[in-house]
């Protein structure tokens, strides 16, 4: 649905910090711990933290206000074709669309209503005296499946054999393999190596 | 508690609806109180060729002040106004205004129900012969006026009368005692400032008698010239037992949250100026950043004012009554800073400012402490200008240099202004007497009701204030001319019917 990473969308938040020695912290710490993620050192979850630790200490008002301008800036206008007409597909098959974001959820917030779909899963961050604490509240939703996607159909009282799921990187498998149709959509390296080997029909689109 | 009936066939003097919270809360009820039978206007002439009716004239078709008032009405507007306003040509500086002995009778005869005195000086550092005029006298005339109208008076004036404690600041006033605790008398004061403005070099030059009236304010513990003046006139009101009085303290005034319509702003306010400087290339700003920045919308010191209005005209006597948001709401240094900066950014963003605000949005403002010396940054980069001037043969940049100098001069003034609220004194202003009268309000008229507790200050910050005075302050600043509306064809004239045949009965 989206092309930016939550890395970078973590690393814009770090460069527009308020001051300069928090944008040199923030970068430096997403520096260390990016390789880490890249070479699979951490499990999906693990690196999603990293990926949003950095944000520590920065206020709510600065978090919401930038955001808006995430969002505007980065996202609204650049939201993949291929996105979009697999929502309209399942609004005709009258679905139930429900999305899932490893972005926080005010950078990504107003996706819901760009696309139409019916409810938008993302990370939140936890707030202590209106200052983010760097702690994402769970469920993280880097490898969302398993236990808390159970847990999330049984509450909402989705039939997953019935449900379709669409996911490009390898954290999502977990969540495909969980649905009773999956299918790939521009899959990472090693989504395309999981989805060759179950099977998964994969969507190469832009 | 019903405004509507409490307001319904009264008739109010108004002194300062010129000024930026006398138009708010003139058009207010205009609004919002069809039945209220007259506000009369004193208002002075502008030099022989523009009178007081003609200003007020010009002010109710241009000012976007009235511009809501204005749409409600369409073709009907000068009617609805002719009928409810009257006005006098009169000065607050002079005793009764200066009203003429048929107005004052005119006036008496209409059985005026309550004198709202609102004019003043608003300058941090006004000539102090004019702020004694203006704001020591001026209370005293309304006073005596009030009394010769048999009328109840409310008298506006500032927060900051609390000067240089920090601390709970209750809705109370002990006459006599400045803030450094020295008791003073308000006549002595007077005739000590008016000695001082006339003494020497003082009497020809206005910096001497600003640096002059400044060191005395100081020395009795207020900041400036405009909160000593102001807590000088709460000081001789309070020695009044022959009128009864009520006096309201605003905090700083800011951009309208929703009346007249959400942003408007008018003259060069306490946070415009501040606002602007760390949208510039200053970044620093010397701030304790757990103070609160004791910011009120103008409409809801309106509607405050509104609301001691009406306990007033029941007869209540409610005293002091302060309309700020430290005590429930604070607002404080740390935010304020961060989203002035976040504001400037997506003002930017959406199509605001320059080519080089454009890169100064990326850049935000920071809160500083000063250093040990008690200096800003300021100093240590004037220090540092001098000494490259030394080194430096190059005409052009001997007066770039000295450009730079002259802007860092007019900044450290700035910050000294500024530092007695920005950094020295933490107050915080309890504001029970305005709440309990909003909580009094019936539920259908919530529009009079006191907002401050509510006030999201991220939203109203970065998408009311900063474009609030990034459209109404800023060019003030700039020197440019702030937007007006289009003038009414044919030009607007209020009708000349007196007050008892032109407006609904009592």
């Amino acid at each position: 649905m989206v092309s930016r990473s939550a890395t970078f969308a973590s690393a814009w938040l770090g460069a527009n910090s308020q001051s300069m020695n928090d944008r040199l912290t923030r970068l430096g710490s997403l520096a260390v711990t990016a390789p880490l993620q890249a070479v699979g050192w951490v499990d999906a979850t693990m690196a999603n933290r990293l990926t949003w630790m950095p944000v520590r200490g920065m206020s709510e008002d600065r978090l919401l206000i930038l955001g808006e301008e995430y969002w505007a800036t980065w996202l609204e206008d650049a939201l993949l074709d291929v996105g979009r007409t697999l929502i309209k597909r399942a609004r005709s098959e009258g679905r139930r669309v429900v999305l899932i974001s490893d972005h926080l959820r005010c950078m990504i917030d107003p996706l819901q209503e760009a696309v139409g779909a019916d409810e938008l899963l993302a990370n939140t961050m936890s707030f202590r005296d209106g200052k983010a604490t760097g702690r994402l509240v769970d469920p993280v939703m880097a490898r969302f499946g398993g236990r808390a996607l159970e847990d999330y159909a049984d509450k909402q009282g989705i039939d997953l054999t019935r449900s379709v799921a669409y996911g490009s990187t390898r954290a999502d498998a977990t969540l495909l393999a969980g649905v009773g149709e999956a299918c790939v959509v521009n899959p990472s390296v090693g989504l395309a190596r999981v989805a060759d080997e179950l099977g998964w029909p994969v969507l190469e689109e832009t | 508690m019903r405004v509507s009936d409490s307001l319904r066939g009264r008739h109010i003097v108004l002194t300062g609806v010129t000024g930026f919270l006398g138009k708010v809360f003139a058009g207010l009820v205009l609004q919002e109180v069809q039945d209220i039978r007259c506000i009369t206007l004193v208002v002075r002439g502008k030099g022989r060729k523009v009178t007081a009716r003609r200003r007020v004239e010009q002010m109710l078709e241009c000012s976007p002040g009235f511009r809501t008032l204005r749409a409600a009405h369409g073709e009907d507007f000068v009617d609805y106004v002719s009928a409810r306003l009257q006005v006098v040509e009169g000065d607050v500086e002079r005793p009764r205004f200066g009203l003429d002995m048929d107005v004052l009778e005119g006036l008496r005869g209409g059985k005026v129900d309550a004198l709202i005195h609102c004019a003043g000086l608003t300058d941090f550092s006004p000539d102090p012969a004019r702020a004694l005029r203006a704001n020591v006298m001026g209370a005293k005339h309304a006073a005596d006026l009030a009394r010769f109208l048999g009328a109840p008076l409310m008298h506006i004036s500032t927060c900051f009368v609390a000067g240089n404690i920090s601390g709970v600041i209750d809705e109370t006033l002990e006459a006599g005692i400045s803030p450094s605790g020295t008791p003073f008398s308000v006549n002595e004061e007077i005739h000590l400032l008016d000695r001082l403005c006339q003494e020497g070099e003082a009497a020809h030059d206005r910096t001497v008698r600003i640096d002059r009236g400044t060191e005395r304010a100081q020395a009795l513990g207020w900041p400036n010239l405009y909160c000593y003046t102001k807590a000088l006139a709460e000081h001789l009101l309070a020695a009044r037992n022959d009128v009864d009085i009520t006096i309201v303290r605003p905090a700083i005034v800011e951009c309208a949250s929703s009346y007249p319509f959400a942003g408007w702003n008018e003259g060069l306010n306490t946070a415009g100026p501040l606002a602007w400087l760390i949208s510039t290339a200053f970044r620093r700003l010397p701030t304790r950043t757990a103070h609160a920045f004791d910011v009120v919308p103008v409409d809801d010191v309106a509607r405050g004012m509104i609301l001691v209005l009406c306990a007033m005209l029941r007869g209540d006597r409610p005293g002091v009554v302060q309309l700020a948001s430290s005590d429930v709401n604070a607002f404080t240094f740390d935010r304020a800073v961060e989203l002035t900066g976040l504001g400037f950014r997506r003002w930017v963003r959406k199509g605001g400012g320059t080519p080089q605000d454009r890169v100064l949005r990326l850049l935000d403002p920071v809160p500083v402490a000063l250093n040990t010396e008690g200096e800003s940054v300021v100093p240590g980069l004037r220090r540092a200008i001098s000494r490259v001037m030394g080194h430096v043969d190059d005409a052009t940049w001997t007066s770039r240099l000295i450009d730079w100098d002259d802007q860092l001069d007019r900044i450290e003034n700035m910050l000294d202004l500024y530092r007695p609220f920005l950094y020295d004194n933490r107050y915080i202003f309890q504001t029970d007497t305005v709440r309990t009268l909003s909580a009094e309000l019936d539920d259908d008229e919530q529009v009079f009701a006191w907002g401050v507790p509510k006030i999201n200050w991220r939203s109203y910050w970065v998408d009311v204030e900063y474009p609030g005075l990034a459209t109404w302050c800023f060019p003030i600043i700039r020197g440019e001319d702030v937007p007006m509306d289009t003038p009414m064809s044919p030009r607007l004239q209020l009708s000349t019917a007196p007050q008892s045949t032109s407006m609904a009965g009592k």
